[in-house]
C-alpha cells in the first residue's frame, strides 16, 4: 500500500514537473525579452535626452565647455603674446611630455612636469595652466596614483568633490541655470576622461597632429565619454523626480540591459531545446553550467567574431563588398595577402618536409641521443616565436649579422651586405619553419608512437625492405595525421604576428597580420579596414579547422592496439652515425645557435660586435632591465594574468572534461564545439573582435583593462588545458568512481579523493599549458595593452623597436629562463609524468 | 616444406634472460605449438624466427640455411615466411584486396597471377564477397582472416602464428582453430604456432613446447605432456591438479597432514613426496582410500565441484553431476583415487609453479 502511495505521488510529480518547468521557461524568455524592451526603451530616453553616442559626448563638451572656454579666454592672450615658434615649441614640448606619461615612462616626465609647474607660479600663467592640465592628464593615465594624491594635486577635498557633485546634478535639472563655478570645476574634475579627451582634441588633433597614438588615445577617452553619458541622462531623470532608481539603472546601462535581455531570452529558448530531447523537463544542474559556459563562449568569443563579419560584408548597414575592394585594391594589402599566403604555405612544406624524418629518427630508430634531441625538438615549441626572430635577425642581418660575417671571412667576400639577408621574405620563411616545425613534429611523433609495430613488421614479413616499408605502411599510415600537422603550421604561420612584425617591418615585408594592427593604430576607419583583413585570415582558419577536425579525424587510422605498444625499433646501421651528426647539426644551427645569440647579445653594448671585443661587455642590460619599475610591473603584469588566466581557464576545462567524459547530457558539445572555435580562430583576429565589441558599444566596457587581455587569452588557450584534461578522465574507468560512490562516499568526495588525485598531474600539465603562452603572448597583447597593462612580451617588443636590443634580449633570455622553470616545476609536480 | 633448426639459442634484454638454451628441429609439415604463460618467451622465439629479434647467442637455420647467429643475419623480408600477428595487423589504409595482394606486389609477380593466387587465398578464408571491403568494414573475425590470407598468399615455406585467436569470442575462436588446423593440413606447411591457452595448443598441435621461465619444460605430442608430464609445472599448466606432501615407505604414501592417512603406491621413490592429483581423478565411493568431510559443493551443470576436508587438508573434487547428488555438507564421505602422479619433493615446488610477468 505505502509503496504504491509513493509511486502515485512520484508520479504525480513527474506529471507536473513539465509544466512547472516549461512555464518557467516560458517566464525567463519573457522576462529577457521584458529587460530587451526595457534597454532599448532607455536607450531612446537616453538619445531623446541629448546624450546618444556623438551627442552624448558633445552635451558633456557644452558642459564643461564653460571651463575649457574659461581656460581658453585666460590663455588667449597669452596665445597671442606669443610668436609663432614660440607657440610651436610650446606645443612640441607638451605633445612629447604627453606622449611620455603615455608611453608610461613617468618618473622623468612627472619631474619635468613638477618642475614646470613651480615655474608658472613666477608668472607664465598660460604655461602653469597647461602643464597643470598636463600633469593631471599623466596622473589619471599614470599607474598607482591614488585618488588621493590626485585630489592633492588639484587642490580638490573630498567635501569640494561632493559639493561639486551636487552642483553638477542641480546645473543639469535645470538646463537654464548658471552652472556654479563649483560645478564647473565638477565637470574637470568628475569627468576625467572626457576633460582629457577635449584636451587633447584641442590642443593635438585639430591642430593637425597626425601621431596616431594620439588619435587613439581620443578615441579610448571618447568612449569613456559616451559611458558617463548615459550615467548623466539617468541622473537628470532621477533629479527630476520622473523615474525610479531602477529605471535609472535601465537607462544609465541601457546597452547592458539589451544584453542581459538577449543573453537570458536565448538561453530560455536553447534550454527548451535540450530539453525536449529529455521528456521528463527536470531541470539539470549540468544545464546551468553549460549555459554558463556557452554564454560566456557567446559573449566575447562568437559575438565579436560575428559581428565582425556583419562589420566586413555590411560596412553601411546593407550588404556590400565595398571594404575588400578597397582594401584588396591597394597594392600594400595585396601584397600583404601574397606574403602570407607564400609564407605559410613555404613553412608548411618546410615543416613537414623537417618533421616527418626527424619524427621516424627520434622515434623509430637507433638514432644516438635521441632522447635529448626529442626533448631539444619539442622545448621549442614553448619558446616565444618572437624571441627566434630577434635571435636570427642578429645571425641574419645582411651588415652585422654574425653568420654574415663570418660567410664573408670564410668565402674572402668584400664587406658589402650580404651575402644573406634576413628581411625579405624567404628571410621570414626560414625563421617561420625553424619556429612552427615542431607543431608537425609533435603532431606526427605522438602518432607514430601510437602505431601499432606489427603494421610494419606484417610488411617486412612480407618481403618488403624497411625503407619500402616506410613508403607502403608508415607514410601512408600517418597521411592523416601528418596532414593535420602540416595544416596547424600553415595556420600557424599565417596568423603569426611576433615574427613578421620583427623580420618583416623592417623589411617592408608585410603580411595581413602586421597590416591589421597597423590598421588598428589607425583608429575609427583603420578598425573598418583591420576588419576586412581579418575576415580572410578567420574563413581561412575556420576552414582548416573544419579539414582538420572533421574530414581528417574520420580518417585517423591510428588505434591504439591491445598489447603494450613498443615501436620497433630499426636499425640504422652504417647510417646511424652520418644520421646522428646531421641531426645534431640541425638541432645546433636551429635550437643552439639562436639561443647563445639571444644570451651573448645581452651582454653586448654594440651589437655588431663579439661579446669578447675590449670594451663591448656588460652587465647593465641585465642591471637595467630587471631595475627598471616598468619592466618589474609588466613582469607581474604578465605572471598575474596568465594565471588568472589559466586558473579560470583550468575550472572550466575540468568542467567540460567532467561533462564530456562523465555525463551524456545534451548540448555538452556546444562549449567543446566554440572552444575549439576559438582555439582555431587567429590571436590577431580574437583581439580584433574584442576590442571592436567590447568598448561598451554593446553594454560592456573592458576596453583598455586587464579583463580583456585575460579573456583573450582564455579563449585562445583554454583548449590546450581542456584536451589535457579530457584524455586524463578518459582513461579513468567510470567504476573506479562508482566503486567510490558504491562505498559511501559523496560525488564531491568522490571527486576530490578519487578523481581529483588520479587526474591531476593532467591539471597541473592542464594550467602550465594555459599559462605559458598567456605568459609571453604578444600578438593579442599588442592590440589590447593599455599603459596600465603592459605585458612582458609586449615590453619587450617595445624595448627592441624603440629602445635597445641588447635589454631585449636580457629580456628574452629572462623569459626563457622562467618558461624552462616553470617546465622544471610542472616535471616536478607531476613527477616526471608531464613535461611541456 | 620448411624444417627449422635452432641451436643452443639465448635471448637477453639487458640483464633480463628471456629465452635459456632453445635447442630444437622442427620438422617439415609440423604443427608446432610454444605453449607457456604470458612472458615466458615463446613470444621472443617467435619473432626470432621472423627476424624481428636477433639471438643474443646461438644460431638459427632454415632448411639448412643459417638465417641468425654470429654474424650472419638475414632479415625478415628475406626469410620467405608467413606471419599472423596478435592485433592482425591489416593495413586499414588498404582494401582487402590489396592487403593480401601486397607481399605479391613487393615480389613484383604480374598482375594476372596476383589476382588469381588472391582470388584463391581469399577463397581458403572464405572471404571472396569481401574483396573490396576495408579493414574498418570488417568484423574482428574476418580483420584475423585477412591478416591469414596475407600470410599464405606467397606460398610460404613457413607460417607463424602470434596467438592470432587471443582476440576473438570464443564461439568464432573455436571455429578458427579448426580453419586453421584445416589451412595447414590443405598445404601441408610447416607452422609455429604461439599461444597461453593449453586447449588451443592440445587441439592444433602435433607437438607442444611447453615454456616457463624462458626454458622449454617439456615437448611432445599433446598426450604425451598431458598424461606425462616431466615436472610438477608442466602437470599444473595443463589442466587443473593440487599437490599433497606425503612420505613414501613400504609400498605406501602416508600424508602427515590427513591425520596421517595412506594410499598405496608401487612406485620406485622412497622418502618425502610430492603427490599430484587432478580434481577428476578423485570419486566418491563407498570404502575409499581417503576419509573425509564434505565442506562445500558447486553444481556447475555436468559436474559438481565439490571440497572435502580430509585431516587438516581441504581436497577439491570434482565428481559427476549425477554420482552424489544426495550428499549434504558436513557429512562424512570416503575418497577413491583414480590415477595420481608422484614427484620427488625438492621444496621448489613454489618456485617451479611461479610464472615469470
Amino acid at each position: 500500500m505505502k509503496n504504491a502511495t509513493v509511486l502515485q505521488s512520484g508520479l504525480q510529480k513527474r506529471d507536473r514537473t513539465p509544466a512547472i518547468t516549461k512555464i518557467a521557461l516560458a517566464l525567463v524568455f519573457l522576462l529577457g525579452i521584458a529587460v530587451i524592451a526595457m534597454g532599448y526603451r532607455g536607450m531612446q530616453e537616453y538619445g531623446a535626452s541629448g546624450f546618444s553616442s556623438e551627442g552624448g559626448y558633445r552635451a558633456i563638451y557644452a558642459l564643461s565647455g564653460d571651463v575649457a572656454d574659461a581656460w581658453s579666454k585666460k590663455l588667449e592672450p597669452q596665445m597671442a603674446a606669443l610668436n609663432d615658434v614660440q607657440r610651436a615649441a610650446l606645443d612640441q614640448t607638451a605633445h612629447d611630455l604627453l606622449i611620455d606619461a603615455w608611453e608610461g615612462q613617468k618618473s622623468g616626465a612627472g619631474a619635468e612636469a613638477e618642475a614646470l609647474l613651480n615655474a608658472a607660479q613666477e608668472g607664465a600663467e598660460r604655461r602653469g595652466l597647461l602643464w597643470r592640465l598636463l600633469y593631471t592628464t599623466y596622473l589619471v593615465n599614470g599607474p598607482k596614483v591614488s585618488t588621493a594624491n590626485k585630489r592633492e594635486i588639484t587642490g580638490v577635498s573630498a567635501a569640494d568633490e561632493a559639493a561639486f557633485r551636487q552642483g553638477l546634478l542641480a546645473a543639469l535639472v535645470d538646463e537654464t541655470a548658471a552652472v556654479p563655478g563649483a560645478a564647473q570645476s565638477a565637470v574637470g574634475d568628475a569627468q576625467g576622461a572626457e576633460r582629457q579627451a577635449m584636451l587633447a582634441q584641442t590642443l593635438f588633433v585639430s591642430n593637425g597632429s597626425t601621431d596616431s597614438r594620439i588619435t587613439e588615445q581620443v578615441n579610448v577617452l571618447k568612449k569613456g565619454v559616451r559611458d558617463k553619458g548615459a550615467q548623466l541622462a539617468a541622473f537628470r531623470m532621477t533629479a527630476r523626480g520622473e523615474v525610479s532608481w531602477l529605471w535609472q539603472l535601465v537607462v544609465a546601462n541601457s546597452r547592458t540591459a539589451i544584453l542581459v535581455g538577449i543573453i537570458l531570452a536565448l538561453d530560455a529558448l536553447l534550454l527548451t531545446f535540450l530539453m525536449m530531447g529529455d521528456r521528463t523537463w527536470i531541470v539539470d544542474f549540468k544545464w546551468i553550467i553549460i549555459l554558463l559556459i556557452v554564454d560566456f563562449l557567446l559573449l566575447f568569443q562568437l559575438m565579436p567574431l560575428v559581428y565582425m563579419i556583419i562589420k566586413a560584408f555590411f560596412p553601411e548597414g546593407s550588404f556590400s563588398l565595398e571594404t575588400f575592394k578597397r582594401l584588396y585594391t591597394y597594392s600594400l594589402n595585396l601584397d600583404a595577402l601574397k606574403n602570407t599566403l607564400i609564407a605559410a604555405f613555404s613553412t608548411m612544406i618546410l615543416g613537414t618536409l623537417l618533421a616527418f624524418p626527424l619524427a621516424w629518427l627520434v622515434g623509430r630508430t637507433n638514432l644516438y641521443g635521441k632522447k635529448f634531441f626529442r626533448a631539444l625538438f619539442v622545448l621549442t615549441y614553448m619558446v616565444p616565436p618572437y624571441v627566434g626572430a630577434m635571435a636570427w635577425l642578429r645571425l641574419l642581418n645582411p651588415n652585422v649579422g654574425s653568420i654574415n660575417q663570418w660567410l664573408r671571412v670564410l668565402f674572402g667576400l668584400s664587406d658589402a651586405p650580404g651575402p644573406l639577408n634576413v628581411y625579405t621574405l624567404p628571410g621570414m620563411i626560414w625563421v617561420l619553419t625553424s619556429f612552427y616545425y615542431p607543431y608537425a613534429f609533435i603532431t606526427i611523433s605522438r602518432a607514430m608512437e601510437k602505431m601499432d609495430p606489427s603494421l610494419e613488421e606484417a610488411s617486412r614479413i612480407s618481403g618488403a625492405s624497411p625503407l619500402k616499408t616506410v613508403f607502403t605502411v608508415t607514410l601512408p599510415m600517418m597521411m592523416p595525421s601528418l596532414i593535420s600537422g602540416a595544416l596547424l603550421v600553415f595556420v600557424s604561420a599565417a596568423s603569426c604576428y611576433g615574427i613578421p612584425s620583427i623580420i618583416g617591418s623592417p623589411g617592408r615585408v608585410h603580411t595581413v597580420t602586421t597590416r591589421i594592427v597597423e590598421y588598428v593604430s589607425l583608429g575609427q576607419q583603420g578598425l573598418n579596414d583591420a576588419t576586412g583583413m581579418a575576415v580572410f585570415l578567420m574563413v581561412m582558419a575556420v576552414i582548416i579547422l573544419f579539414i582538420s577536425d572533421v574530414v581528417l579525424a574520420k580518417r585517423q587510422y591510428i588505434t591504439v592496439s591491445g598489447k603494450s605498444v613498443r615501436p620497433a625499433i630499426v636499425d640504422l646501421r652504417k647510417w646511424r652515425v652520418p644520421l646522428t651528426v646531421i641531426v645534431g647539426i640541425f638541432a645546433v644551427i636551429v635550437i643552439f645557435i639562436p639561443f647563445a645569440t639571444i644570451f651573448s647579445t645581452s651582454f653586448k653594448i654594440d651589437v655588431g660586435k663579439s661579446m669578447f671585443q675590449a670594451e663591448n661587455f656588460t652587465l647593465s642590460n641585465w642591471k637595467t632591465v630587471f631595475g627598471r619599475t616598468e619592466t618589474v610591473n609588466s613582469l607581474k603584469n604578465s605572471l598575474i594574468f596568465a594565471a588568472v588566466a589559466a586558473t579560470v581557464g583550468i575550472v572550466v576545462a575540468c568542467t567540460m572534461s567532467y561533462l564530456l567524459q562523465r555525463t551524456r547530457i545534451r548540448g555538452r558539445k556546444i562549449p567543446d564545439f566554440l572552444i575549439t572555435l576559438g582555439s582555431g580562430t587567429p590571436s590577431v583576429v580574437i583581439a580584433l573582435g574584442l576590442i571592436m565589441t567590447m568598448k561598451g558599444n554593446f553594454g560592456i566596457n573592458i576596453y583598455n583593462t586587464a579583463y580583456i587581455m585575460i579573456i583573450a587569452y582564455m579563449i585562445k588557450y583554454l583548449m590546450m588545458g581542456m584536451r589535457t584534461v579530457v584524455s586524463a578522465m578518459s582513461q579513468i574507468h567510470v567504476s573506479l568512481e562508482e566503486c567510490s560512490q558504491v562505498s559511501g562516499a559523496s560525488w564531491t568526495r568522490t571527486m576530490f579523493k578519487i578523481t581529483g588525485p588520479l587526474i591531476f598531474p593532467s591539471i597541473a600539465a592542464g594550467w602550465f599549458l594555459i599559462f605559458i603562452p598567456s605568459f609571453y603572448e604578444l600578438s593579442m597583447t599588442t592590440l589590447l595593452y593599455s599603459s596600465t597593462t603592459k605585458t612582458i612580451g609586449f615590453q619587450l617588443y617595445e624595448y627592441w623597436t624603440f629602445t635597445s636590443q641588447p635589454m631585449s634580449c636580457a629580456m628574452a633570455f629572462g623569459i626563457l629562463l622562467i618558461v624552462v622553470f616553470l617546465n622544471f616545476v610542472l616535471n616536478r609536480l607531476t613527477k616526471g609524468e608531464f613535461s611541456i | 616444406m620448411a624444417t627449422v633448426t635452432i641451436k643452443h639459442v639465448t635471448k637477453a634484454f639487458g640483464d633480463n634472460v628471456v629465452l635459456k638454451e632453445f635447442n630444437e628441429t622442427f620438422q617439415e609439415g609440423e604443427f608446432i605449438t610454444l605453449l607457456g604463460p604470458s612472458g615466458c618467451g615463446k613470444t621472443t622465439m617467435l619473432r626470432i624466427i621472423a627476424g624481428f629479434e636477433k639471438p643474443t647467442s646461438g644460431e638459427l637455420y632454415i632448411d639448412d640455411q643459417l638465417v641468425s647467429g654470429g654474424k650472419t643475419f638475414v632479415p625478415p623480408e628475406k626469410r620467405s615466411i608467413g606471419m599472423v600477428f596478435q592485433s592482425y595487423a591489416v593495413w586499414p589504409h588498404m582494401n582487402v584486396f590489396d592487403n593480401v595482394a601486397y607481399p605479391l606486389t613487393i615480389k613484383k609477380v604480374p598482375k594476372a597471377e596476383i589476382r588469381q593466387s588472391v582470388d584463391r587465398v581469399l577463397a581458403i578464408v572464405h572471404l571472396s564477397q569481401y574483396a573490396q571491403r576495408f579493414p574498418n568494414q570488417l568484423s574482428g573475425g574476418q580483420q584475423q582472416r585477412v591478416a591469414l590470407a596475407r600470410a599464405l598468399v606467397a606460398a610460404p615455406k613457413l607460417l607463424l602464428l602470434d596467438e592470432p585467436l587471443s582476440n576473438l569470442d570464443a564461439k568464432l575462436r573455436e571455429s578458427m582453430r579448426f580453419e586453421i588446423k584445416e589451412i595447414q593440413r590443405e598445404l601441408g606447411i610447416t607452422v609455429v604456432y604461439v599461444t597461453h591457452d593449453q586447449t588451443e595448443a592440445m587441439a592444433m598441435s602435433d607437438r607442444i613446447f611447453l615454456i616457463n621461465r624462458g626454458v622449454v619444460q617439456q615437448s611432445g605430442t599433446p598426450q604425451q605432456i598431458y598424461n606425462e608430464p616431466a615436472n610438477q609445472f608442466v602437470m599444473d599448466f595443463l589442466g587443473k591438479v593440487d599437490f599433497f606432501k606425503g612420505v613414501a615407505e613400504n609400498g605406501r604414501i602416508t600424508f602427515p597432514e590427513m591425520g596421517n592417512q595412506s594410499i598405496a603406491y608401487d612406485g620406485p621413490r622412497k622418502g618425502p613426496v610430492e603427490v599430484a592429483v587432478r580434481p577428476e581423478n578423485l570419486y566418491f565411493c563407498e570404502n575409499g582410500v581417503l576419509q573425509g568431510k564434505l565442506e562445500a559443493q558447486y553444481y556447475l551443470g555436468d559436474v559438481d565441484d565439490c571440497r572435502v576436508r580430509v585431516g587438516d587438508t581441504l581436497v577439491r573434487v570434482i565428481a559427476n553431476g549425477h554420482e552424489f547428488q544426495d550428499l549434504t555438507n558436513g557429512q562424512p564421505v570416503s575418497l577413491g583415487i583414480r590415477d595420481f602422479r608422484v614427484f620427488e619433493d625438492n621444496g621448489l615446488l613454489e618456485q617451479m609453479l611461479q610464472i615469470q610477468t
